[in-house]
């Protein structure tokens, strides 16, 4: 809770963290085995973005940029946009297609970006 | 008399008794541009040019006023004859039919006073006429007229007004002249000052009977709607509020604030290019270049532009905005212009690609040989001379100015008048082929793109497409606007309220939630029959119309307890944090009991830690209150401190154990904390106290899924979606899960909805 302003990719990325210390989350690193670093802005996309490094290598997340050289793959999101395509309600291509999201580095590796590889948020 | 008649030279324009059609605004042009009296000579030797007349004579037609219009230019002149045979026969190579019956088409629209050497010609053939006489029809006046009109820059003697017959101008053709006129006077007097010229356009126009005032500068009449949504659809955005006006009337109205005269003139001029037909030749001369090229191996080029031309046709219909921003409509729309090529299944720019340099790009597309406009011509020629007419202006838009004139002249403009220029501009740069397609054409090189992913595309862009009727809905439902159901059998129930809470009691929460909108809609001010709406939402699984029906009953009741812990609930759901926690200390505020460790006011930041310290104070006021430590473990799940949410919902379950939405809450937080096993027995009971309970049954798929159990996950969406077809969220993680357990071949019946397939293929 230490920004005030509070993304809600930042409860995704939380649970993220936590899904990778399961099974589930370890089938992850071996089935995908890429390091993604995605920018999350809150409002306009390349504006005060904050970092998450998704290494599916280690099974790890990590607030910030990637240090151990450069990212398979990079997105930038919007807060909204992530949100949607994480929880499969926009399909990666499609938010590509309506630039709400931007790929940098190798394309193959994008194409290994999907909605499964983050748990699901429950409801209350 | 129509514009398009006039400058087309349509039936309508022939004048009674002769064979040929008039063209005055052509013929103005090509007086202007042949003026000379050399050329006048050489004009005369022309023979006739007629639709079957040999190619080569009408190019040499053509070729001669470029070379007069630009005096000293005739020592650069290319040799017409063999460069014209040459470039006429490229033409033919690419393609016999098409190309040569549109460049018939194209001659006969724009110089069709060559045509008729019986008929009478409106060229000046001597300087002495001067005073024509203004009789006859009034197009043949209006030609004449204008003719005098540039004679008039040949001596320095200023041009008169006369006083004309009637000729019956609409506003259009009256703009379209005074814009013309205005522009070539600029070029006509380009050694004389701004005064003279405003002058001399005033004469004119003040014979014309044309007002040269302010309203000239308004959007331009949609005269041309094919051509401009053409250019629309081509520059991959949509004509947006001004409609069928276009970039035209958009480039305009970036004008109009500077309330310069001149300022309608110059963009006019970019639009139907100052010199008229003269640059024509040096298109055809560009062209020339790459005629050879356009043989054999670009033929597929051209095939594949001509598909990607459709498909950002196609594309280009969608209305939503967004997409229309979108890099690959841009992407497809440049493929379409031939600044992108693909080559042995690998994206090229064109050659000489600068990205950020836009000139350079048109450049290119000139140089590459086929413009839009020029297809534009090929398809249309045989059913609108006027678009042609059209197209080819627009190519001279262009060309006119030359890619580098063009350009320069656009950097000096935008020097001038910054911002809105600067838009434009950024339209124009938003073409660039920069990061992405870069990117792409590395990959594509590397060979890692694989053959799997056009099919992808393809795919990708049909669900955009189905996605877009429920996308409407939803933008509207994620504003908080509550969104009722079509044909509700309860509406004309005489208690819908108590029809709902029975419903609701039994569990039929669609129903329910049909009964309650019927309660809603004859009592708007029912808070109760919104609240119960919004918790029947709730426990269906749908937030956002939970938190639209809530909203309505705070509206009603602004201090009723559970809809403003149901708000905060709903919106931690939705990951809401500043609303979530805005709700939760309303609780506060309102509780009888608590509302006093509140400050009186709300304040206009609220920090989490300082709102839960006050929950924590009032669970220490009253620790046997379940519903303080409900709210307590809310907040803690904002903070995703999980533990301690567990612990305060696991206290108050202690206090309320038959409270099938506190199991589910607990349910829940185990399971963002990835205790997903424990989770499934929190569900579990929540579904013994209230088997209907489809937000429980939806969180048991998603702890099965999470856990990587997807044919589980499977079994459990899809009874959620059996009790609530319309439960969004459940039939996207159906998808993920359905594609994950490798049941792609289930993947139709999830995305057409079809419940009876899935129900049989995954009973629970």
């Amino acid at each position: 809770m230490a920004n005030s302003t509070q993304l809600k990719s930042d409860a995704l990325m939380e649970q993220m963290k936590l899904h990778m210390s399961t099974d589930a989350g370890k089938q992850l690193t071996k089935k995908i085995g890429l390091v993604y670093q995605i920018n999350i802005a809150p409002k306009k996309l390349g504006f005060n973005e904050k970092s998450f490094v998704v290494d599916l290598k280690k099974g790890e997340v990590k607030e910030g940029k990637y240090e151990d050289g450069k990212p398979d793959a990079t997105f930038s999101f919007k807060d909204d946009d992530f949100i949607k395509v994480a929880t499969g309600k926009m399909n990666p291509q499609i938010a590509f297609m309506r630039g709400a999201m931007k790929i940098k580095g190798s394309i193959s590796a994008a194409q290994k970006f999907t909605p499964d590889i983050f748990p699901k948020p429950s409801k209350m | 008399m129509a514009m398009r008649e006039l400058v087309s030279g349509g039936a309508a324009c022939a004048v009674p008794g002769t064979s040929s059609s008039s063209n005055p605004l052509g013929a103005l042009a090509n007086a202007l541009i042949g003026s000379s009296s050399k050329t006048q000579e050489r004009l005369r030797e022309i023979p006739t040019a007629t639709a079957t007349t040999s190619d080569g004579n009408l190019y040499a037609g053509v070729e001669e006023p470029f070379t007069a219009a630009l005096p000293g230019s005739e020592q650069h002149t290319l040799h017409p004859n063999a460069q014209g045979s040459e470039f006429l026969q490229g033409f033919r190579a690419v393609d016999q039919s098409m190309f040569s019956d549109a460049w018939d088409d194209i001659q006969r629209a724009q110089i069709p006073h060559y045509q008729g050497a019986t008929g009478p010609t409106y060229f000046p053939l001597e300087k002495p006429h001067l005073q024509q006489d203004f009789e006859g029809p009034p197009q043949r006046v209006l030609s004449n007229f204008l003719h005098s009109f540039l004679h008039s820059s040949q001596g320095s003697a200023p041009f008169r007004p006369t006083s004309l017959p009637v000729l019956g101008l609409s506003e259009g053709d009256k703009q379209c002249i005074r814009d013309r006129s205005s522009i070539m006077a600029r070029h006509l007097f380009a050694d004389k000052s701004e005064d003279f010229i405003h002058a001399q356009v005033n004469a004119l126009l003040s014979s014309l009977d044309i007002d040269n005032d302010i309203r000239a500068r308004g959007p331009f009449p949609g005269r041309f709607p094919e051509l401009e949504e053409y250019w629309n659809e081509s520059q991959g955005m949509k004509p947006g509020p001004l409609g069928a006006d276009g970039w035209v009337s958009e480039f305009t109205q970036h004008q109009v604030p500077r309330d310069d005269p001149s300022m309608w003139v110059q963009s006019f001029e970019r639009q139907h290019g100052a010199n008229g037909w003269a640059f024509e030749f040096e298109h055809e001369q560009s062209q020339l270049a790459s005629i050879d090229q356009m043989r054999g191996s670009n033929i597929s080029k051209l095939a594949a532009m001509e598909q990607t031309r459709m498909l950002a046709h196609t594309l280009a219909q969608n209305n939503d905005p967004k997409f229309q921003n979108s890099k690959f409509l841009q992407f497809v729309s440049k493929m379409s212009r031939g600044e992108l090529t693909i080559e042995d299944n690998q994206f090229k720019p064109a050659a000489f690609s600068a990205p950020g340099d836009w000139a350079t790009e048109y450049e290119q597309q000139y140089s590459g040989g086929q413009s839009w406009a020029g297809q534009f011509a090929n398809e249309q020629a045989k059913q609108c001379p006027v678009c042609i007419y059209w197209s080819l202006n627009f190519s001279y838009i262009q060309l006119s100015h030359g890619p580098h004139g063009w350009a320069n002249e656009f950097a000096a403009e935008r020097e001038q008048h910054g911002l809105a220029e600067d838009e434009w501009v950024n339209e124009f740069s938003k073409l660039n082929v920069n990061d992405w397609s870069e990117e792409f054409e590395r990959q594509v090189a590397d060979g890692t793109f694989g053959d799997a992913s056009a099919d992808n595309w393809a795919n990708a862009y049909d669900e955009y497409l189905n996605e877009q009727a429920a996308l409407k809905q939803k933008s509207e439902t994620s504003r908080g606007v509550y969104v009722f159901s079509d044909l509700n059998p309860y509406v004309g129930h005489p208690n819908p309220l108590k029809e709902g809470q029975e419903l609701f009691r039994r569990g039929l929460l669609s129903e329910a939630v049909l009964a309650l909108e019927a309660e809603v809609l004859k009592n708007p001010e029912n808070a109760e029959g919104w609240r119960l709406l919004g918790v029947a939402h709730a426990e269906n699984d749908d937030d956002q119309q939970a938190i639209a029906a809530m909203m309505r009953a705070q509206e009603v009741d602004p201090t009723n307890l559970e809809v403003l812990l149901a708000l905060g609930v709903s919106h931690t759901n939705e990951l809401e944090q500043a609303a979530a926690l805005k709700y939760l200390y309303s609780w506060l505020r309102h509780h009888p009991k608590y509302g006093a460790i509140a400050s009186p006011d709300q304040p206009e930041n609220l920090y989490y830690a300082d709102v839960a310290r006050l929950f924590n104070d009032a669970a220490k006021l009253s620790p046997d209150d379940a519903d303080v430590h409900i709210v307590l473990g809310v907040l803690y799940n904002l903070s995703r401190e999980y533990d301690r949410a567990i612990e305060s919902f696991q206290t108050a379950l202690k206090l309320k154990p038959r409270d099938y939405s506190l199991w589910n809450k607990l349910g829940a937080t185990q399971a963002n904390s990835v205790q997903s096993a424990d989770a499934i027995l929190a569900y579990q009971q929540a579904l013994d106290l209230k088997p209907n309970y489809v937000r429980a049954w939806a969180n048991m798929g998603i702890s099965y899924a999470n856990q990587g159990m997807y044919e589980d996950s499977i079994r459990y969406y899809v009874r959620a979606l059996a009790m609530n077809p319309k439960a969004d969220n459940a039939w996207q993680y159906l998808r993920i899960s359905l594609s994950c357990a490798s049941r792609n071949d289930m993947l139709e019946a999830c995305d057409s909805r079809n419940l009876d397939i899935l129900q049989k293929e995954f009973p629970l």
